[in-house]
């Protein structure tokens, strides 16, 4: 399941789903809404645009990585505090590939997918910065 | 022509969120931009330099693929294009 979407999601029936014959590992990421004295944060994503490179950055890590599953649902839309925000769930034969693949999938959102982050704050609002600030040049992802 | 412009994050509360451009045929991306820029200056400032060029952190897209911003001057918007402005990404 690739999705951009304002429910949450049952991370353990995705776990379940992911679970193969063959598989030896599940590794799961949750990302999490922190509190950084916010009240709530709102999510905006392109969201044509980010639903297209999330299943290309699933079909990428599946198969550099030899996954077995891959799911990835990010969050939109206004989130409290402790709520998930992005969950990605991937199985494999064995732990290296699915740590390896979980990490390869988030960094490449990271820098990546047109999805942004505002704080609300009692004072208001702040656009959390992104980790890639330039506009000039190829994706990297 | 018709152009659909889109601006996300700060850039969208700067200009809105969706804009339905009319412009003449043969406008760049650069020159569609300005021309809705040139009555905010707020905005201009957000995303232009001072040489008329976008700032460097400024993301372009357009049918939904990435523009580099040295190229925008030269990219002719074609009637029903969908363009795209934005800050760095931050999700996750």
């Amino acid at each position: 399941m690739i999705a951009i979407q304002t429910d949450d999601v049952d991370i353990g029936a995705l776990i379940n789903a992911a679970k193969q014959s063959r598989t030896g590992a599940v590794v799961v990421f949750d990302g999490i809404v922190r509190d950084d004295d916010i009240i709530e944060m709102e999510l905006e994503a392109y969201e044509e645009v980010a639903l297209k490179e999330l299943e290309r950055i699933a079909e990428d890590a599946k198969q550099k990585f030899n996954l077995q599953s891959v799911d990835i649902i990010h969050r939109i839309g206004r989130l409290a505090v402790g709520e998930n925000i992005l969950i990605i769930v991937v199985s494999a034969g064995h732990r290296e590939e699915a740590y390896a693949g979980s990490r390869f999938i988030i960094e490449a959102i990271k820098a990546g997918v047109p999805i942004w982050k505002k704080e609300l704050t009692r004072d208001g609002g702040r656009w959390v910065p992104g980790d890639h600030p330039h506009g000039s040049g190829s994706k990297k992802t | 022509m018709s152009v659909r412009i889109r601006f996300f994050a700060q850039f969208g509360e700067l200009f809105g969120t969706e804009i339905i451009q009319e412009s003449v045929p043969g406008t760049t991306f650069t020159g569609l931009i300005m021309e809705i820029a040139a009555k905010n200056k707020e905005g201009y400032d957000a995303i232009f330099d001072k040489n008329g060029a976008f700032l460097d952190f400024v993301i372009l897209m357009k049918n939904g693929k990435r523009l580099d911003n040295a190229d925008a001057g030269k990219t002719r918007i074609a009637d029903g294009d969908e363009i795209a402005v934005f800050p760095p990404v931050a999700g996750g």
